[in-house]
Order: C-alpha cells, then structure tokens, then sequence
C-alpha cells in the first residue's frame, strides 16, 4: 500500500479511476528502473543522499507521486542502520551534560565542552562533532537493498499498491469472485460483514465494516485494502467501491484486468477439498452432457451466513440460463453435520442437489427441506446425478420449445434438425413438431426447394453412389438416402461399399 | 429474554424477534435491524441510554458486558475548583467536557473521577510525553498495573492509558473492557476519524478535558454528543497569580541576511511568478488547497509550491533568530530555558549549536523520558523542541521560553504559553520570548495574533 497523498486517480465523469501504469509504454517501464537503479546504487550511503536522488528524478519526471511511488514499495526493501564510531544516544548524553557544566553560549565554550566529552569518550572532537545525530533517520546508512522485483515487477506491485491506497475511503465493497470460498474466510478474518445481493450478472457479496449499520464510515477502509490482497489472487474477480471522497460520493470499479498480484501464478485449475468432490468432478467431465461443470460457483445467501456449494451444474444451451447447485456432504463431525443442516435450512430458494454419505443417514432431513439428497458411499454415482439433472432438462427442452413460433424459417438453405435444435436450444423432438414453409424436410435434414431441385438435374439412373455423394456434399448434405429416396430413387447395392443409382 | 453483547463496536442484541422489525414492541434508543447477522445492533456508545430505556421499561435482559469493580484510592487532595469541576460532572450522569487552563492540574480531576467511580478505566491522549506522565501519575497513585497502548506498548490493564491513534485502531476491539473513559485534551475527538474512539466504547461514564474546547469548525458539537455538554469552565484569567505564574513576553524582530534576503526573493518571485501566469490569485484558504491539488498533475505548480516553501523556511530558519538566541542564552545563563522552533531541521541545527538536548518526533520514547527527567531533576537547563511539547506535558519550573517561530494559530500559541505557566519558588515572572523575522509573512502571522 502507498500512503494517501501518493494516490493518483482520475475523477473523470464522477467515478474515481486509480491511474495505472501504461504496461505497454517504454516510458514506465524506464522510469520504474531508473528508480530501481538509484536504489541499487546507493547501498552504503546516507537516507539524506538517496532522497536527493530520488528528488532529481521527481524534478526531471512530470509525475512526481509515481517516482515517489515506486521508492515508497523499494524503500521497505532497503537495511537501513545507523553506523557511528560512538552510540549516537551516548554520546549526545556526555556531550549535553559537558555543556551543560560550562554553559555553552559562545563557539569557543561549544569547543571546550565537545573536547571534554570528546576525552571522557576517548575520540576525537572532530569525530565527536559529527556522529551526534548519526542515528538521526536522514543519516542512516543504507546497508543492504534487496531487489525483489524487476521492472516490470515493480510495476505489477505499484498498480496493487495504488488499488489498496484507492480504497483507503471505500465505506462499502461488492465482490464477484471465481474463488468465493477465499472471498469469505478473508472477510471473515478481516472482522468485516458481508451480505449476499443477486444481481444479473451473479451473486455479489456485499461487504462492509460492523459500524456501517449506523453511519457510513472510512474505518474500514485500510480492511478493504487489505481485503484486495486475497481478492485479486482469483483468476476472475470484479469489485465495485463506494468511495467517500471529501464529502463526495463516487464510484471506484477494478477487475481481474486492473490488478493481479505479483509472484502469484493465478489459480486457473480446479482445487478439491476432498478425493470424493476431484474423483466426481474427473468423472463427470468425461461425460458429454449437455451441462457444464462449475466449482465453487457462487456464494448463496443462509440466513446471516453464506454457503458456497461445490460444485453447479449450468444448462449449457446459455439462453436457458439455468443452475443446479451441488453439494457433496461427506463424513465429518456431528457438529459440521449440523451446522450444515441449519444452513441448508435457511437457504435461499434455488435448486440444490445434495450428495450424503450414506453413513450420515440425513437423507430425509435433506428431502424434507426441499432439496434432493443422493445417497452415495465411497463415490458419488454419475447415473444419480444424471437422474436428477434430467428431470430439469425435460422441462427446460419444453419451456424452450413452447418459447419457439410454430413456424420455423431458417436463415440457412441446408440445415440438419441436430443443428437447429442446438441453435434453438430445443431438443430435436421439439424442432420436429415445428412447420417449415420455406423448407422441405428430407430425413433429419431441412433443405430449400431450389437446392433439390438441383440436385435433381444432377441426377440421373446409372451413376454411382459416390458420384451421388460428391454432389450432394457440394451443399453440405450428407444424408444421401434420405435425398435419393426422395427424389424417386434408390441404391442397388454392389458389395459392401459401392452401389448404382436407379429409379424407384 | 434480550442479551446484549458488544460485538466489534456496537451493541448486539440478541432475542428480539425480528417481525419487531416492522412493529417494535420495545422502544430502544438507536437500535436498528442488521439483516446481515439477523439481530438487533446499537452504536456502542448508546449502551448506557439502552440499558438505561430497559431498566425504565422493566424488560428482562442479561448483558455480556459486566464491568467489574475496583477499589481505587488516591492521596490527592483536590483543590476548591476542582472539587467543583468534579461534582458539575457527576451530577450531569458521569458525562461531560471540563475546560479549564494548561497548568490546572486536569489530571487530578481525572484522577478524582476514577477514584470516585472505581471501574475500569481507559484515559486517552494526544501525544506520547502524555502517555507517560499520565501513566507515572496513575502508577503512583493506585496500587494497581497501568496498561498502556501506544509508544510501541500494547498491554491492557484495568487501568490503561493509550494515545488516540492506538486507541482508533482497537476501539472496536476492546470496547467493552471500561465503565470509564477520560479524553485529555478532548478536543481532538472532533477530528473525523477520532470521533470512532467514543463512537465505539460502550463506557457509560465519559469525561473530556482541554484548556480550549471551542473548535473554528463546530466539531465541539460532535465531541458535545458523544461525551456530553461542558459542564464546567474556567479562565486563564480565573487562575492567574493564584495557581499559575504570571508572565511577561517579549517581542525581537530580526532582519534577513542579504544572502537569505536575495534567496527569500528569487523564491518568493518563482512562486508569484507561477501565480501570475496562471491567473491564480490566494485570497483564501481553499485557493490553496487548489494549488496544491493542481500540483499532483501539473509540475510547474509543484516547483512552484516547493519554492514558497523555501522562502517559507529561509524566513523561519533564519541565521538572525541563532544570533539572538545567542544573545538571549548568555542573558539567562542561570535560567531553565526551553526553546521552540518551528522545523525539525532548525530544531537540530539549534541542539548541535548550543550542545542543547532535543526532542522531536524523531525521539525515541527511552531517550525523550530521560531528557526530561534530567530537566526536571536540573541535569540540563535547557531543552530545544519542534511541536511535540505543545499539549500538557508537564516541564516544571521553565522561567524562560523562546519561541522561533510561530504560526497564526491561537491555540498553538496559547498552549505554548502554557507550557511555562508555572509556579517558581522563588516568585520571579516568568518570561518568554518571541522572535520573528522582519517584513515577512511570519511578522504579519504575529501582528495578527495581538
């Protein structure tokens, strides 16, 4: 984090921009080396120098609070110590107390009384002199500076650094994130609150500090900061603040895209609790259905608290939009088992497939809080949950088909009903019910008069059916039969492959 | 049955029903539905008012927070006024703000008001050098550990005494711990954040001190709020020759040097300079701010700035003010002298010049107590400092101040003042000096002040 008054950040149109770096400019990356070299170059001399340094470049550079950012992230990487042939507190005491016995007024007293205090010592008034304030901040030496980062390192941390500092005046955060589960513990171990909202693009958490309830307040806002740490370590994450500027109310919004932390490769790999919850998702993968698989898709609201399932199900055909949350409960103590129980019970209305080990025997108590529960013992069976997704898919197909006009025109002059059905997202029995009066229906397939009829002048008894082929495949059909038949022919077989055309 | 619990700041309370959401059927003082934890939440410093409107409607409840009691006493013989001062805030409910002058002896009211009320007792205050004096006193006056949080310590006692910073940072953590909280110098908690602090104690018994309570921007009123109205008030005047030293001031001008006064000017220009071309005119406070905000993008109104601020410190650090310094210690060779300078660079010059000990931010708690004591104890007669001796601390027996440089505020330069208001034994007045630069900005900060 930087300090406030290093914060650089547009209020253009009312929002509050934090202005990061320009990764694909020259003039950053040169600029955060520069910086980077003055402090490499300055191990072994006093704070006083290096500031000078870093001065020049301010001077030299238009944006001073950037340089000053850059050296305010080297600077905790830099040993200061302070180095003096005498203990600087001890020999301030001697010298005070030598004073203070002659009444330093005059040069020549101040010059009597370091040389008493330089004796007792045993150095030099000289050397006395000029260690008095050696531990003085500005005269510390600079021992050892450890470069972390390169620059464009250095870089990745100045723009985290500036997003933590923007949210300094956050009074209030909401969060989607790829990693809920991270989301909430660090909420939870930051003494923050959170609530769940649903919005169109998914549930958000809404976080805020205990005192909000009453007053909108900047306490918590070094909290959010910190909260942005385990935020920007998912892969996917969008964060939206609400910002007390001055008095000034303003919108702060970072993703995934502004920030990342550095030296942390994003987790882009599903991670499992447990060897039942990776063994499902391994298997389930290997299907091919119609659903996709999420891990930990999004924090559901319970109460005053949240559960993050493990896994959802979402219909693949997206205009459905529709998601089955999963959970799978294994064996744990009695007290998780219920906890979880009670969470269950207060959460909020949505479809929830609960897998139970067998062994806990709270199927009922699952089914009875209007979830459905699958038994399961050692693994989650695949056919279970296939079962239950069914019975979903069924009246998904339908409510898709009855979303669909009787008469259907496609754009396309060759079409399979399978490729209709997807475009649509119906299932192909739904497409069959539908009329199509553009198009005639041969076989499994949907194709405009006129390209038949074309087909047909290319058409004549005696060819060969893979001459027939040929044709046909010109306009993407490869349903030969269906179009042979049809038309008024069919195949006299020769063998196993080959075959003649004749008429009907 | 309600419990009411202090969970990070606020009251919870638990056992309501939450269809009360809508038809409350207990009428509390500013409690309000959290939906995020589905129970019922008060700031924590409306917890007295609370308990207060539940005893009155005779609802049962058990509270979490018990704070126990302590048998505390001390030797202190309070004087006639703060006698008084202490029976204003008792009969005002345990609640209440005393002004009265540096040099009072506030401290032996705050003491009074712990040894009176015998609980737990958290006292908050602005600077480090109060940290300690408050904790010597309390450590020797009760027969029980003193916490403190703050000065790199972090321990809690029953008794405890924290600055405000620590204390903003660990309200909402520990704010159940004390039936009392005394602010010294209280009118710091008009400050945005600080505010928190008495926001976040659920102590019921709540007392402020300062010398000088009414802030420019109503703050007080906040402060007013969260510990109570001013119930008692005393003058500088009301005291003078009775419990304070009386003193004289003296006022020197000092002239720039030609090389100060060419490099006062080429600095002076750059800045009227920058002004000018960019049809900017001062004419008040917020015009500043302007400038400022503009030199975060703008570099030539940052090299501007930074040369106001060179003239700034060539006018406050000038050679003149060493010279008569000089004159001025050789005048009080046998007087205890505290000298005030405006930068910590000049406050450093001035402590290798004379061989005069310094404190300033930069010192360290061990070596700060021990320059002290020793000028307490007359190991050294005088001690040089930036601001951090502004507020209270108590340097007994200084006859002589110097102040280098002043700025336009009334308060500082008061408490300043203050700082050697002090009874001496043998009856001199006491005397302070202010030194100022000629034709400058600083002489017209002074002028303005009388």
């Amino acid at each position: 984090m930087l300090t406030k008054d290093l914060l650089r950040v547009s209020r253009a149109s009312g929002g509050y921009h934090p202005q990061f770096v320009d990764h694909a400019s020259d003039d950053h990356r040169a600029l955060a080396a520069r910086v980077l070299g003055v402090y490499q170059g300055h191990v072994g001399e006093q704070h006083e120098a290096l500031d000078e340094a870093l001065t020049a470049i301010e001077r030299e550079s238009d944006d001073f609070k950037l340089v000053r950012g850059f050296a305010k992230l080297l600077e905790r990487e830099a040993v200061f110590e302070t180095q003096s042939p005498i203990e600087p507190v001890h020999a301030r005491r001697t010298v005070f107390e030598a004073a203070k016995a002659i009444g330093v007024v005059t040069e020549s007293e101040r010059t009597e009384a370091l040389s008493r205090a330089a004796e007792r010592l045993s150095v030099s008034p000289d050397k006395l002199d000029a260690c008095l304030y050696d531990d003085l901040d500005a005269r510390q030496v600079m021992t050892a500076f450890d470069a972390r980062w390169s620059p464009d390192e250095l870089l990745d941390q100045y723009d985290l650094s500036l997003a933590q500092t923007a949210l300094f005046d956050a009074t209030d955060v909401r969060v989607r994130s790829s990693d809920p589960k991270a989301l909430v513990s660090a909420v939870k171990r930051l003494r923050l609150m959170y609530e769940i909202e649903k919005t169109d693009a998914g549930r958000t958490v809404h976080i805020t500090g205990p005192d909000a309830l009453f007053r909108r307040s900047r306490r918590y806002g070094t909290r959010f900061a910190r909260l942005l740490r385990t935020i920007a370590r998912a892969p996917e994450w969008h964060l939206q603040a609400s910002i007390d500027d001055r008095g000034t109310e303003r919108r702060l919004q970072l993703t995934h895209e502004d920030v990342s932390v550095p030296d942390v490769d994003p987790v882009t790999e599903m991670t499992f609790d447990s060897g039942v919850e990776s063994d499902f998702a391994a298997r389930f993968l290997s299907l091919d259905l119609d659903w996709t698989l999420v891990r930990e898709p999004e924090p559901l609201a319970a109460g005053a608290h949240v559960v993050i399932p493990d896994f959802a199900f979402d219909w693949q055909p997206h205009s459905a939009d529709f998601r089955v949350f999963f959970e799978i409960m294994g064996f744990w103590t009695p007290a998780y088992v219920e906890k979880k129980l009670s969470r269950l019970a207060d959460l909020e209305d949505v479809e929830l497939l609960v897998a139970v080990d067998e062994s806990l025997g709270v199927g009922e108590q699952i089914e009875s809080l209007d979830h459905r529960a699958i038994p399961y013992s050692g693994t989650v069976r695949l056919k279970d949950v296939r079962d239950a997704l069914r019975r979903h898919e069924a009246e998904l197909v339908e409510q898709s088909a009855d979303d669909l006009p009787n008469e259907l025109v496609p754009t396309h002059d060759v079409v399979t009903l399978e490729a209709l059905a997807t475009e649509h997202a119906v299932s192909e029995s739904a497409i069959e019910a539908k009329t199509f009066p553009e198009h005639a229906r041969v076989g499994r397939t949907l194709v405009r008069p006129a390209v038949l009829e074309r087909i047909s002048e290319q058409i004549e008894p005696g060819m060969s059916l893979s001459a027939v082929a040929t044709v046909l495949d010109e306009d993407g059909i490869d349903d030969t039969s269906a179009v042979l038949s049809h038309l008024g022919y069919r195949v006299a077989w020769d063998g196993l492959s080959g075959g003649t055309i004749r008429e009907k | 049955m309600l419990t009411l619990s202090f969970e990070d700041g606020t009251i919870r309370i638990d056992g309501a029903h939450a269809d009360s959401v809508s038809k409350p059927d207990l009428d509390l003082p500013s409690i309000d539905y959290d939906p995020r934890s589905e129970a019922f939440r008060a700031p924590a410093y409306r917890y007295s008012d609370l308990i207060g409107a539940l005893d009155e409607q005779s609802v049962d409840y058990t509270s979490r927070l018990s704070i126990p009691s302590l048998d505390l006493s001390s030797t202190y013989e309070l004087r006639e006024y703060q006698e008084a001062a202490l029976a204003a805030w008792r009969e005002n409910n345990d609640r209440g703000v005393l002004e009265l002058p540096t040099g009072s002896g506030k401290t032996v009211i705050g003491i009074g008001a712990i040894e009176a009320l015998s609980v737990p007792t958290l006292v908050v205050v602005p600077t480090i050098d109060l940290l300690d004096q408050w904790r010597r006193e309390l450590c020797e006056e009760f027969a029980v550990p003193v916490g403190q949080l703050g000065g790199g310590e972090q321990r809690i006692e029953n008794v405890t005494v924290s600055t405000y910073d620590s204390a903003y940072l660990r309200a909402d953590d520990i704010g159940d711990r004390f039936g009392l909280v005394i602010f010294d110098e209280v009118h710091h908690l008009g400050g945005e954040g600080y505010r928190d602090i008495a926001r976040l104690l659920a102590a019921p018994a709540r007392m402020g001190l300062t010398a000088t309570f009414e802030r420019p921007d109503d703050a007080h009123e906040v402060v007013a709020e969260l510990i109570g109205e001013c119930v008692y008030r005393l003058a500088v005047d009301d005291l003078a020759g009775e419990h304070l030293a009386p003193y004289d001031i003296k006022r020197l001008t000092v002239s720039l040097t030609a090389d100060e006064r060419e490099r006062y000017e080429h600095a002076q220009e750059t800045f009227t300079d920058y002004l000018k071309r960019s049809n900017l005119t001062l004419r008040q406070g917020s015009d500043y701010q302007k400038l400022v905000m503009r030199s975060g993008t703008d570099p030539r109104a940052r090299e501007a700035l930074l040369a106001k601020q060179r003239a700034r410190d060539i006018m406050m650090n000038a050679d003149g003010k060493v010279d008569e310094l000089t004159t001025i210690l050789d005048r009080h060779r046998d007087d205890r002298i505290i000298v005030f300078a405006a930068s910590t660079e000049f406050v450093y010059r001035l402590a290798e010049r004379f061989l005069i000990p310094a404190i300033t931010h930069h010192t360290g708690t061990t070596e700060r107590r021990e320059i002290l004591d020793r000028f307490r104890d007359g190991t050294y007669s005088r001690v040089v400092t930036a601001n951090v001796l502004d507020e209270g601390v108590d340097v007994p027996d200084a006859n002589v101040g110097v102040v280098l440089a002043g700025s336009g505020s009334q308060r500082e330069f008061t408490q300043r003042l203050g700082r050697i208001l002090r009874p001496k034994t043998d009856g001199e007045r006491a005397l302070l000096y202010e030194i100022v630069t000629e034709e400058t900005a600083e002489e017209r900060i002074s002028r303005r002040r009388r």
